[in-house]
């Protein structure tokens, strides 16, 4: 997926704790259009749960969600 | 704004006010010895930001309606309706205050602005406008709570490797994170971040606690999105969870507002007595080092160390000596900020404001003092218990170039522990 994906924002969220990973993706969702997507990297593990989490509540979705090496990539759809 | 929806607003005003809220509205002399007290008002001159004039808008819609006075010469105790432009400010006012409480504290009558701006954020959820912002955090961690099974995996993977990183420091290839441990004297109930679990971890294994983690956390937005019921559905999971695994103490982080909701709130919000004890991670630190069950050194830690007393801990949660006693017993270079305890100076950072992007300006301005404090105690070393204070005081640190490490405390006491696999150590 993420390797066809067009990505609209790049976050780095390295070295941020959570909440605030989660906190960054939600400020920055309508920096993109709507079906504009997110990639967003951290190192907090917590992450993988609020994001997700997050993105649920709110209605948008995450298309991929995952380990590579240290860091969690996430692929945050905007939905509305 | 309609007449019928204003009606309603103040309609919540009247549910939620009290006897004692009553009379915090009525006895306030408009001394304004407040204004002093507040981290906010001192750093921007700003009149909304005086804690009585936050407290007043309340009052401005209690008079109209609900009070006799008000309703017939409404011009002279300014009584005012909760319209757009009353909301407005009303958002500003409520949300930017971090709770400290410290207007209180220097108030002759004792008035406490954080509560009566409680029923400013019923009105504002009412009406609409709440935060949206913390509102999001919260439904994310009831999200978490209701659907554990589908974070289950990921997160207990994170404890496998947390695990794993406390058995390099401690050496020791029988410790690691228990998890679910039925019949375990201790649940620690951590912060969702890996930061709030290793250390814990460490010294609970090194104190040979029986202890366990469960998949909750002690983070609670709904406290400080001003919604209770949110924030009552939020701390009932771990507590729910603590009566199911039969532990007989609940253990939360060093996050200042999560120890206030355990201990003070939720048994007034659920109706229901806590079956256990509540401890402050601090507290148990405290006793592990006094009674021996740990073993700190001194000599690990280099330069001055200085404490900030987190408001939600501190002048509210009364917990002032155990983390000074710890951060003494792992250094002999202690100084005190000036002034301390009850007294400290919020640092800016509480009250969910660092979530709050629109407040960005006022919570750095509103550092002013804490900068004053830190730069006057010499120390190139602070050990900070809350979360949201790190976030402020880090930031302040780095504009003001303060040159200073922000501590956790439990990272400086692992640092301090004469442990085979630690490698970070504090002022080196
Ligand atoms: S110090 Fe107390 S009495 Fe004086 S203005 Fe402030 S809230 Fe009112
Ligand atoms: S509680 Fe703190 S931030 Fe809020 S008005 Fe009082 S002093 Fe200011």
């Amino acid at each position: 997926m993420s390797d066809e994906t067009k990505i609209d924002l790049e976050l780095d969220l390295k070295g941020l704790l959570c909440p605030l990973p989660m906190v960054r993706v939600s400020q920055n969702i309508t920096n993109v259009p709507v079906d504009g997507v997110i990639r967003a990297v951290a190192t907090d593990p917590g992450a993988m749960a609020d994001i997700p989490a997050w993105a649920a509540s709110t209605g948008h979705e995450v298309l991929s969600a995952g380990k590579e090496g240290d860091l969690f990539v996430f692929l945050v759809k905007r939905t509305k | 704004m309609e007449t019928v929806e204003m009606q309603t607003l103040a309609g919540v005003i009247d549910k939620k006010m009290n006897r004692q809220l009553k009379q915090y509205i009525d006895i306030c002399a408009r001394c304004a010895i407040c204004k002093d007290a507040c981290h906010q008002y001192v750093g921007t001159g700003d009149f909304k930001y005086l804690p009585a004039r936050r407290a007043e808008l309340i009052r401005q819609v209690y008079k109209k309606y609900f009070d006799k006075t008000g309703r017939f010469v409404p011009a002279l105790y300014e009584a005012r309706d909760p319209d757009d432009n009353l909301l407005d400010e009303l958002y500003d006012s409520t949300y930017a205050c971090t709770g400290c409480r410290r207007c209180m504290y220097y108030c002759p009558f004792s008035i406490d602005t954080a509560w009566i701006l409680s029923v400013a954020k019923a009105v504002l959820i009412a009406a609409g406008r709440g935060n949206e912002m913390l509102g999001q955090l919260a439904d994310a961690a009831i999200f978490k709570g209701d659907n554990v099974a589908m974070f289950e995996g990921v997160i207990t993977s994170g404890f496998e490797e947390i695990a794993e990183e406390v058995r390099a420091i401690t050496g020791n290839p029988d410790h690691g994170v228990p998890v679910n441990k039925q019949g375990a004297d201790v649940l620690y109930v951590a912060l969702a971040g890996a930061h709030s679990i290793r250390p814990a971890a460490v010294i609970f294994e090194e104190a040979g606690e029986s202890w366990t983690i469960s998949m909750f956390e002690a983070a609670n937005y709904g406290y400080f999105y001003g919604d209770p019921e949110k924030a009552r559905l939020i701390t009932k999971r771990y507590i729910d969870e603590a009566v199911r695994l039969g532990v007989k103490e609940i253990v939360v982080p060093e996050c200042g507002h999560a120890y206030r909701v355990a201990e003070f709130f939720y048994e007034a919000w659920s109706k229901e007595p806590m079956p256990f004890k509540v401890s402050h991670i601090l507290e148990k630190v405290d006793d592990y080092i006094k009674t021996g069950r740990i073993k700190v050194d001194k000599g690990l830690i280099e330069g001055t160390v200085t404490y900030h007393d987190p408001c939600q801990l501190g002048r509210n949660g009364g917990k002032f000596e155990q983390p000074r006693d710890i951060v003494k017993a792992v250094t002999s270079n202690f100084v005190d900020l000036t002034p301390n305890r009850a007294e400290q100076w919020c640092c800016g950072g509480g009250g969910g404001i660092v979530a709050m992007e629109e407040f960005k300006d006022v919570r750095l301005k509103s550092g002013s003092k804490k900068v004053e404090q830190l730069k006057a105690s010499g120390a190139n070393i602070l050990a900070c218990p809350c979360e949201n204070c790190r976030l402020q005081i880090e930031e302040l640190n780095e504009i003001h170039e303060l040159g200073m490490e922000i501590w956790q405390v439990i990272d400086l006491v692992v640092a301090s522990m004469p442990l085979p696999g630690n490698k970070k150590s504090a002022g080196a």
